[in-house]
């Protein structure tokens, strides 16, 4: 009977105390029945391993103490998919491309590699880590304190249909975020010109900017993207539903404003700075570091421009798709 | 594996969970209804299973104890055979529930023989 003692002690320690030993007395008294009748049937006493059989049938120690334990959960389902919505979001909005910017400063910047060697390139994560543990941790302490909390009820009980939010239409272009967009386009021509922007030289603040030979393609190019942009502004508020065409043209918008964002970061702009207060050789070195830093930052401005060639590409799908 | 014993695999595990979610409900009625006549726990387990209701030691005892704590059921230590047994039966309450359980278990037999 030594393996069923052991048996009882173990799911004896993860009981409640106050019951501990009348859970135990009744378990004791069932298993010794059952081993009692088994003897009676086989007609000998039982060996450690025709117990064993019996013992597993019951259960592990932590299962079947677990069942005389009150049902409790951290963060009860009522308040679940709110925080599942709000961990994933940490997950895949925040934490996740951290780590991906991480892991694409590791793989293309030399530079990076070079100045954390070894472990201490890992040691550059700390932050992330600490941004992992206590997002998690403060959302899930949050969570747990307000299922807890009279908040809980307020939250989960007083709601009214009418104030639940509209159907989405996923094909409605909102006639705000399009007038907002031709604003910025508008203040964008208004300051090309108010800085005479096909020029290559400008002053600022005492300091003259020399831009390279290739600006001004660059300005008649941004100004043709801006023509555009308007086009479309002005066709999706006569008809602000995603079609086929302003689909097709709003993908086609993005790839050349993005192809023009990643030439405009490699193309070396700056060509000279030049003030009374700096010398030359200073401003030659941050000519050199600015030109740098941008060509450096061109597969950024690539990685992002992909997403959003992705989502415009999605939505061209969506509506090509027939009803 | 093949893809089909696969499929029966999951068909079986389906069957198998719907079924357990089935017997489960039923298994307070099956105790309530069983203790009007008092047993200890392993009687009452050898009592279930004699007529088809197989419930095992980790279900049984915590289901006990929660019927207990809402007065439907009442326990009582006494030595029988030499051995310490933990006896119960059906408590006033109990047989008022028990007999309000019955109707409703005969108002849904009948409402699902309707369905089908």
């Amino acid at each position: 009977m030594e393996l069923v003692d052991r048996y009882l002690q173990a799911v004896k320690f993860w009981l409640p105390r106050n019951q501990k030993d009348d859970i135990i007395a009744e378990l004791s008294e069932d298993l010794r029945s059952q081993i009692q009748d088994k003897e009676a049937e086989v007609g000998h006493k039982l060996a450690d391993a025709e117990v064993e059989p019996i013992l597993k049938r019951c259960g592990s120690p932590l299962a079947v103490a677990g069942r005389y334990l009150p049902q409790q959960s951290l963060i009860g389902p009522a308040l679940f998919p709110i925080y599942s919505v709000i961990i994933r979001s940490l997950i895949f909005y925040f934490l996740l491309p951290w780590l991906l910017l991480w892991m694409g400063i590791v793989i293309f910047s030399p530079d990076f590699r070079t100045d954390h060697p070894g472990a201490t390139l890992f040691a550059t994560l700390e932050p992330w880590w600490l941004a992992c543990t206590y997002s998690l941790f403060f959302n899930t302490l949050s969570f747990a304190l307000l299922d807890r909390s009279q908040a809980r009820s307020h939250l989960v009980n007083n709601w009214n249909p009418r104030a639940l939010p509209a159907v989405r239409d996923h094909n409605r272009i909102s006639r705000g975020a399009t007038i907002f967009q031709l604003t910025v386009v508008v203040a964008t021509l208004a300051i090309l010109v108010q800085v005479d922007a096909f020029h290559r030289v400008f002053h600022f603040f005492g300091l003259a900017i020399t831009l390279s030979h290739q600006w001004p393609y660059f300005i008649w190019a941004i100004t043709a993207l801006n023509g555009a942009e308007i086009a479309i502004a002005c066709l999706n508020l006569s008809q602000p539903r995603w079609t086929r065409l302003s689909a097709s043209l709003r993908l086609g918008l993005d790839v050349y404003s993005w192809g023009l964002i990643y030439f405009l970061f490699r193309a070396n702009l700056l060509q000279s700075l030049s003030s009374n207060d700096v010398p030359s050789s200073e401003a030659y070195k941050l000519v050199s570091s600015i030109n740098l830093w941008m060509a450096s930052s061109a597969i950024w401005v690539l990685v992002i421009g992909a997403v959003v060639v992705t989502f415009d590409v999605r939505r061209l799908l969506r509506v090509s798709r027939p009803a | 594996m093949s893809p089909s014993t696969d499929t029966d695999t999951h068909s079986d595990d389906r069957f198998e969970n719907l079924r357990q979610e089935l017997r489960r409900g039923s298994l307070p009625l099956a105790v309530l209804a069983a203790l009007r006549t008092e047993h200890y726990g392993y009687t009452l387990r050898k009592t279930l299973a004699d007529h088809g209701m197989v419930i095992d030691e980790g279900t049984l005892y915590p289901l006990l104890r929660r019927l207990e704590a809402q007065g439907l059921l009442v326990s009582q230590w006494r030595e029988e055979d030499k051995r310490n047994k933990r006896f119960y039966r059906l408590s006033p309450d109990g047989k008022v529930i028990l007999k309000q359980l019955l109707i409703e278990w005969k108002g849904i037999h009948a409402s699902l023989e309707d369905i089908f």
